[in-house]
């Protein structure tokens, strides 16, 4: 990845129509070390999320943040911009327009909304877009320093299964990201085996296949693949001593998750939900806590910035209380 | 002045001649680009529907694999794309057929099926992507067999009639 300032302009703003390029690109370095979402919506204003702040940039190319004033997406903007992501070959990207995304060079995931053609529950494919998003990937080398120090088992050391919980944007997948990384370069221990189950290709960022963000070593992705499919497959032909998997829900992720705590492959993931009750109401986690599958659970919030940890939970000695 | 009388006479036919020559043998070069055409989009239709290459490399891919002049089409459009200057496939294509046409003997019957393509070349998916490239194929073949029948009926008469011109223009000046 390029430096912070750079990341925009270089790895994103290229895949922009040149009218929204024009106008964007002409902003401060610190704005573009604030951004964190550009949204382009058909007939409304160009939107741009730094921060917890939304912004909007005037045809004439200066940013304000009454919304209103900004520059009005066309369907020019809407087609070169789909055709510039897609390097005109929307025919290579089925797969992923089936999912939503599109994930461009640098690990960015550009979200697309438009007429979606399903069968069934199974979406087929995606036309007429008249939405796209794009979320800058960000590297934050030590994101997670602060929650490693808190995963090793304070006796032999080893890492202790755990569940990182958060509402959305507070960080998660940032940390998860430097946990593969510091587990994987062996930071402070030796280095250790890890899977990226990385179902929404967000955690590597992988292009093609290959990661775009630094996972570490000894890290290997299973890019796009789903989780519960993924966790077997790693536990079967990838010998991990760690896997990582972001955003578990469905029951088949549980499941998947138990299989690996039983077959002794350490696991960390994420779950949504902003505390431990909100946690224990979502459907099958319950069970999966009473059982003791996770012995650490970590919440974090948006109160000093993405990442910052709410509180820690140590669920047996949490039980016993 | 008879001498060159003479020379005069010679430069007309032969003026003339190769005239009709070169009509005629851009005839036969109008139904081997036709036919190239036909066997490069053949092959830039598997890049894209089998092997899901991204437009710009199979683009790049079919001008290696295609002969001149042929190739100046996917070898400018590619280009135009590579270059990430928000271009669509829509102008890179017209600027590959523009870059063909300063050295095809193509004629706008022929470029017209060609232009049809550019809305919609990679735009789609796979399948919509097969569907418009049979079609192409299609056009581009009944181009090709009415390419033949005019090489048939009027090859000789461009041969021959460039010399017999020249043989008249020199008759009708002495």
């Amino acid at each position: 990845m390029t430096s912070d300032h750079k990341t925009v302009p270089k790895e994103i703003l290229l895949y922009l129509s040149p009218r929204l390029r024009e106008i964007i690109e002409i902003q401060s370095e610190a704005f573009f070390c604030k951004l964190e979402e550009i949204r382009v919506r058909y007939g409304q204003p160009l939107l741009i999320r730094c921060g917890d702040e939304d912004w909007t940039v005037k045809p004439s190319g200066q940013a304000t943040r009454d919304i209103h004033l900004g520059y009005r997406v066309n369907e020019e903007d809407i087609y070169r911009t789909i055709a510039s992501i897609s390097d005109n070959s929307l025919y290579a990207f089925e797969e992923d327009i089936r999912r939503g995304f599109i994930t461009i060079p640098g690990g960015h995931r550009v979200g697309l909304a438009g007429s979606v053609i399903a069968e069934g529950d199974e979406v087929k494919n995606m036309k007429y877009f008249s939405g796209i998003c794009f979320r800058v990937a960000r590297q934050i080398p030590g994101a997670a320093s602060g929650i490693f120090k808190e995963m090793c088992d304070a006796g032999n050391g080893d890492l202790v299964n755990t569940l990182i919980i958060s509402p959305p944007r507070c960080g998660k997948t940032t940390i998860l990201r430097d946990l593969a990384l510091q587990i994987s370069s062996g930071k402070g221990r030796a280095p250790e085996n890890v899977v990226l189950v990385d179902e929404r290709s967000e955690l590597a960022g992988c292009f093609r296949g290959v990661p775009q963000l630094n996972v570490g070593p000894q890290t290997d992705v299973l890019d796009a693949c789903p989780k519960a499919v993924g966790m077997m497959m790693a536990i079967r032909s990838l010998s991990p001593r760690v896997i990582i998997c972001d955003e578990i829900g469905r029951q088949e992720d549980y499941i998947a998750v138990q299989e690996c705590i039983n077959a002794g492959v350490k696991v960390i993931c994420s779950v949504h939900a902003g505390s431990d009750d909100e946690l224990r109401r979502r459907p099958f986690i319950k069970d999966l806590l009473g059982g003791g599958a996770f012995k650490l659970g970590i919440v974090l919030s948006r109160s000093r910035g993405p990442g910052s940890i709410r509180e820690i939970i140590r669920w047996e000695e949490h039980d016993r209380a | 002045m008879i001498g060159l009388k003479l020379v005069g006479i010679s430069l007309i036919i032969s003026g003339f001649g190769g005239w009709g020559l070169a009509g005629a043998r851009r005839m036969d070069r109008r139904v081997g680009e036709l036919r190239d055409l036909r066997i490069a989009l053949g092959f830039l239709e598997k890049e894209i529907t089998t092997m899901y290459t991204p437009l710009s490399l199979a683009l790049q891919r079919t001008q290696e694999f295609s002969d001149l002049p042929v190739a100046h089409l996917f070898r400018d459009s590619a280009s135009a794309l590579e270059m990430k200057q928000g271009a669509t496939i829509r102008e890179a294509w017209r600027q590959g057929i523009a870059s063909m046409l300063s050295h095809s003997a193509l004629l706008p019957g022929d470029i017209k099926v060609l232009e049809n393509a550019a809305g919609q070349l990679g735009m789609s998916n796979a399948s919509e992507q097969s569907k418009m490239f049979a079609l192409i194929q299609e056009e581009l073949k009944l181009q090709e067999e009415k390419a033949r029948d005019q090489v048939k009926s009027s090859r000789q008469l461009w041969s021959y009639g460039g010399f017999i011109m020249g043989a008249v223009v020199v008759i009708l000046l002495l």
